[in-house]
């Protein structure tokens, strides 16, 4: 590392000037290679918004709709077959995890359920958040009511959908719908509701899901008031990445404190019930969860995403190399005379790589800089123009508008990256020019 | 003419080998664009390929026709919603078929629909009822052996065990109910229980076994619940038509629903997967995982989870057994577990006892398998532990009660035999193509919601007894059902189907249970019937594959002429959210390969320039020597067309290899819904000549483009000014 330092400690304004001014003549090469090396950063932007716009997405619709970053959920058995996403005498619990868990903005407690909506024309299948609308406030800035109030959910027996559901089942604010929830006994609970309100969709999450009073939940269910279905922990913005952390500390303080924890288990948990339906326990069991967890099933989209870019920008990145490459080289076979002539009056070896990397890291330094700031422009335009994403591609993107979300450290990380491959690429032909013998570069011609 | 462009390519041709270093980095990146797209091509090209033949080969068909006043668009593999498309039906299915069989290149056309239900898979209770009532029967029959007293015996006090259960489960559950809700049904089941659970109950069973079984199967077993709950799909069709339409179709177990029947057929792999007993199931996953994956229990941490479970979830074992099949088991582990060296299980707790007090225990034990013993404790669970259980919650030839929500939005039941299980070549692991069941469409139109001649008769017969009563519909449900109405499948045994068909219109509520001895379960149906009804859609199979595009344009035409309301659409349309991926792989594909070669024009042009200046002086002197400026125009774009050429060639040769070397090998379908991508378990891919003449043609044009402004340049040098130049 010292000699690395040492290596660049050296570099004057001098060496900056000679570097400048040697770009500054081969205008029409510099101007091609700093394209393309601008045009591939923009590209880097582009693509990790897109990953990081479709994550944000994720994370705003699931911690809105059906999670919060840390969830206190559970089974309780009635028998060992039968299990209900029920948590019991869950205040004591909210207590404890205020107690527990200093990173907490607030915690809401939401009910679980899952039952066919039917109106006169059509039905789906969805699953049922029984929501205390005056305990989150969070709920109403997020969810976009189109008609109607989300305030009115605070009376008992109203619901609100989204859009694509109420195309779906042709209803408007005002008009009843049927619940049927199905229950393990073979006998269907149901309950007729009001809607009082119609929200935006929220990307493609909403569809599954919509919100009744806490208290209509319960009564579906013929529960009693100190059951809910889950509480969902939300974090301070800062704290969110540390969800992982919280989830661990949560599981052994619960412990602790005497409940039954389920085993860790990275699934939603509308997948667990056949599982937990098999366990030879009765009573009540708690699960702490990540709101990725509860998302398992979309993370391959993520993964698939960022699989496609990285195959995508590596090569890419290979060509520029080979196209930095080609640049250094023909600049060095142009300028063997200047070299030899500044190595025979007594320029080090050193100074004449580091002349060379500097000229390559002076161009990516200043491209990048450029194509990532139009890639960050171009990602603005696309969320403005709000470019509609086909159906098919909805399935990958959890959206239906294209949202690309850049963060400084996201360009940050393209500019530092590029940059350093392109120092990277100019290294080998700037090591050949150091090597050459003051004499023989001297006598070179062409 | 000729002699100009010799003169001009042996130029281009020496230039290159001069210029080796340019040659080099400008074809290095032109052969890898080509590669690019000579395997991206055939690669997905091979995935589409293989996924038609999944989606056309299993339900679609080549082209598929519905009503075209459906509010939705078909999706047969399921939307974005994961419900099913909401499909207006086709009143008169003979009147579609006429015309399009009339159309040229049709060489079939089945009638379908497809919806689902969601039922329960059917308790424990009511397999021990049914082996009780079995034997009771017998008995009555008059055989008085000793064995059939026994088994009386021991299936009593496997009821009896269960309503313990219940009863303690009754006291769990107060916990979490709301009390101030508890309705008369809770009140009546409650004193149920009391009754059944009274030793006086079992004392008169003898004097009233019929009784006393109806009293069971009516009050108890309703209450119990350690069902699952089951979201079935299953497609109505005829299923002669079905299954010779259809070549990928492969019979399992059984047979196929006989020509004129009811019936109902799983498909093996949502049989296996959602009513095989987990413990089974996760023995075969597990063995299927370390011999044809190659995996170690130690290493994989899915396997680790899945023997934790089997270790868990004895429940599922212990409720299946009586006392004796209970001792039996115990005993047979025990010296299994407790004598390795006799027998052929090794690594067992030697603290272990022999007792039927821990069989649950003992469970936990023989399925803590790991890397060494866990082949022979397969071998050993199918062996000898399997004949005591049942491993399968509905058997074929067991008759299947499906309740499902008609589009009316009352619940209706038929009852089905099954007559066996089916998959589909090759795809017997997708998930995908498992998902659909198989029924008859005379079932299906009963089930959906649809009135045949069948049931409108019966309708009429109903109507004249019940006179026409008006009952609300809760109360409806309530006598249909006990109180209690849902999606519900039940396994039974064949004779006593109590509730053939119920069509719970309200007014005929009450007479309904007048109706059920009148149809058997496996009843047969008036072929013509089949014809005359209605269907939601039909699969059209063509004699030409190729000819897709123009046999859809002609079926409309036909559908247009006899004014028939119909949307014709090919098996990509049809096949909903998979078939639209089909199209985002090419548009990925498509942008990629944009993109990359733009940039790469980028570096090229640049490579080229540079070139180009560095041969200042040589131009110039040709130019001196009488050369014109179009043979240096020429030249340069002569020598840049050559380079593509050659390395766009080689590039796609070498791409062409890889692909042949994948198909050699193939490519493993990791996970199984890659099965249904790849219409097998290995993707063998194939070279597309498409794409390779297309990589060579995107190379060619990129060469050329990009070498146009540096010959532009070069061709504005003038002899002068290039000889004067000093370097």
């Amino acid at each position: 590392m010292p000699a690395f330092f040492n290596f660049f400690w050296g570099v004057s304004r001098v060496d900056f000037l000679v570097a400048a001014r040697n770009l500054i003549q081969h205008t029409r090469r510099t101007l091609f290679l700093g394209t393309a090396i601008a045009v591939v950063t923009a590209l880097m932007v582009l693509l990790t918004g897109l990953s990081t716009g479709t994550s944000e997405t994720m994370v705003r619709s699931a911690t809105t709709l059906m999670s919060g970053h840390v969830n206190v959920g559970g089974f309780y058995k009635i028998t060992e077959g039968t299990s209900a996403p029920v948590v019991t005498d869950y205040r004591k619990i909210v207590d404890l995890v205020k107690a527990s868990v200093p990173e907490m903005e607030y915690a809401t407690a939401r009910g679980r359920g899952w039952a066919k909506l039917i109106s006169d024309t059509g039905s789906i299948q969805v699953g049922v958040s029984g929501i205390d609308i005056e305990a989150e406030p969070g709920f109403q800035q997020v969810v976009e009511v189109v008609s109607g109030s989300v305030a009115d959910l605070a009376k008992p027996d109203t619901l609100l959908i989204f859009e694509n559901q109420a195309k779906k089942l042709d209803v408007k604010v005002g008009d009843a719908l049927t619940f049927s929830a199905p229950t393990s006994h073979g006998i269907n609970n149901t309950a007729d509701v009001k809607v009082v309100a119609i929200a935006r969709d929220l990307g493609l999450l909403s569809g599954f899901n919509v919100y009744i009073p806490a208290v209509s939940l319960r009564s579906l269910y013929r529960l009693n008031s100190d059951t809910t279905g889950a509480i969902m922990i939300h974090l301070k913005p800062e704290e969110v990445v540390r969800a992982p952390q919280v989830v661990a500390r949560l599981r052994t303080d619960l412990e602790k404190a005497g409940y039954r924890v389920m085993d860790a288990d990275p699934q939603p948990f509308f997948i667990k019930f056949d599982k937990v339906n098999r366990e030879d326990w009765v009573g009540q069991k708690l699960d702490v969860t990540s709101w990725k967890d509860e998302l398992a099933f979309f993370s391959w989209t993520l993964k698939a995403i960022n699989g496609l870019a990285a195959i995508l920008l590596t090569i890419l990145l290979a060509i520029i190399v080979v196209g930095i490459m080609n640049t250094m080289w023909i600049a060095i076979r142009e300028r063997t005379r200047e070299i030899g002539t500044l190595r025979a009056i007594g320029m080090q070896r050193e100074q004449v790589v580091r002349q060379f990397l500097l000229e390559a890291l002076l161009l990516g330094a200043l491209s990048t800089v450029i194509g990532a700031a139009l890639g960050a422009l171009a990602g603005q335009a696309i969320n403005a123009a709000r470019l509609p994403v086909p159906i098919a591609g909805q399935i990958f993107l959890l959206t239906s508008h294209f949202f690309i979300s850049v963060h400084p450290s996201a360009l940050l990380s393209a500019v530092g990256t590029i940059t350093a491959i392109t120092g990277l690429a100019a290294l080998y032909p700037s090591l050949r020019a150091a090597r050459l013998k003051p004499v023989n570069a001297m006598q070179h011609f062409g | 003419m000729i002699a100009t462009l010799r003169v001009v390519l042996q130029l281009a041709f020496r230039n290159l080998l001069a210029a080796r270093l340019k040659t080099f980095i400008v074809g290095g990146i032109i052969f890898f664009g080509s590669l690019i797209v000579t395997v991206g091509g055939s690669l997905m090209d091979s995935v589409v390929t293989g996924m038609s033949r999944s989606i056309i080969g299993t339900l679609a068909g080549d082209i598929q026709v519905y009503s075209a006043k459906s509010k939705e668009d078909l999706a047969l593999f399921g939307s974005m919603g994961g419900a099913d498309a909401d499909l207006a039906q086709i009143e008169e299915y003979e009147t579609i078929k006429k015309t399009i069989e009339g159309v040229p290149n049709v060489a079939q056309i089945v009638p379908m629909g497809l919806s689902n239900a969601l039922v329960t898979s059917g308790n424990t209770i009511d397999l021990v009822l049914e082996k009780l009532r079995n034997a009771v029967r017998k008995q009555l029959a008059g055989d008085h052996s000793p064995t059939i007293a026994a088994d009386i015996e021991s299936q009593k006090h496997h009821v009896q065990q269960i309503i313990h259960v219940l009863q303690a489960e009754q006291k769990t559950g107060e916990a979490v109910l709301d009390q101030r809700k508890v309705t008369q049904d809770d009140r009546d089941n409650a004193a149920a229980l009391k009754r059944a659970g009274d030793p006086a109950f079992w004392a008169g069973f003898d004097r009233d076994e019929l009784n006393a079984l109806e009293f069971l199967e009516n009050k108890i077993a309703p209450q119990t619940s350690d069902s699952d709950l089951l979201f079935m799909r299953y497609v109505g069709t005829d299923m002669d038509l079905y299954r010779k339409s259809f070549d990928r179709f492969h019979l399992v177990d059984g047979t196929t629903i006989p020509e004129g029947h009811r019936g109902f057929m799983f498909s093996k792999f949502f049989y296996e997967e959602r009513l095989k007993l987990k413990t089974a199931r996760r023995l075969d996953k597990i063995r299927t995982a370390i011999l044809e994956k190659h995996e170690k229990i130690k290493d994989d941490p899915e396997l680790q989870r899945m023997v934790r479970e089997n270790q868990k979830e004895t429940r599922e074992v212990l409720l299946q057994l009586d006392a004796a099949s209970s001792a039996k088991m115990a005993t047979l582990l025990a010296q299994a577990l407790a004598a390795p060296a006799a027998h052929t299980i090794a690594g067992a707790d030697p603290a272990l006892k022999t007792g039927t007090d821990n069989l649950g225990k003992l469970l936990g034990t023989f399925f803590a398998t790991d890397d060494d013993n866990f082949l022979k404790r397969y071998d050993f669970f199918y062996a000898k532990l399997a004949p005591l259980l049942e491993l399968y919650r509905i058997r074929v030839g067991d008759t299947l009660t499906i309740k499902a929500f008609a589009k009316t939005g009352y619940s209706r039941s038929v009852n089905l035999k099954v007559y066996g299980t089916f998959e589909f070549a090759g795809l017997d692991k997708s998930p995908l193509a498992g998902a659909v069941n198989l029924m008859d469409l005379v079932s299906f139109r009963d089930l959906y919601g649809f009135l045949t001649a069948d049931s409108q008769k019966a309708v009429q017969d109903l109507k004249a007894a019940a006179g026409g009563r008006d009952i609300d519909r809760k109360s409806a449900e309530a006598d249909l059902f006990g109180g209690g109405s849902g999606d519900q499948i039940v396994a039974t045994a064949v004779s006593p189907a109590p509730e053939a068909l119920q069509d719970t219109l309200p007014d005929l509520a009450s007479a309904t249970t007048k109706l059920h001895r009148d149809h058997s379960a496996d009843r047969a149906y008036d072929l013509g019937e089949l014809q005359r009804g209605v269907v939601l859609n039909a699969a059209v199979i063509l004699n030409d594959h190729a000819k897709l595009d123009q046999t859809i344009a002609d079926i409309s035409a036909a559908a247009q002429r006899d004014h028939l309301d119909l949307k014709v659409v090919s098996w990509k349309d049809a096949a909903g959210l998979i078939g639209n991926l089909v199209l985002v792989f090419q548009v990925v594909l498509f942008v990629a390969v944009l993109v990359i070669f733009l940039v790469a024009l980028v570096i090229i042009n640049n490579a080229l320039v540079m070139a180009t200046l560095e041969r200042v002086r040589e131009i110039g002197t040709l130019r001196a020597v009488g050369a014109q400026r179009t043979f240096i125009l020429g030249m340069l774009v002569i020598e840049a067309a050559v380079i593509g050429l050659v390395f766009g060639g080689l590039g796609a040769a070498a791409g062409s290899l890889i692909v042949l070397l994948l198909n050699a090998t193939g490519i493993p379908a990791t996970t199984d819904v890659l099965n249904f991508f790849f219409s097998g378990p290995a993707l063998h891919p194939f070279v597309n000549v498409h794409y390779v003449l297309a990589a060579i043609g995107i190379v060619l044009l990129v060469s050329t483009l990009s070498s146009l402004y540096p010959a532009w340049l070069a061709m504005r040098i003038s002899p002068r000014q290039a000889m004067g130049a000093e370097e």
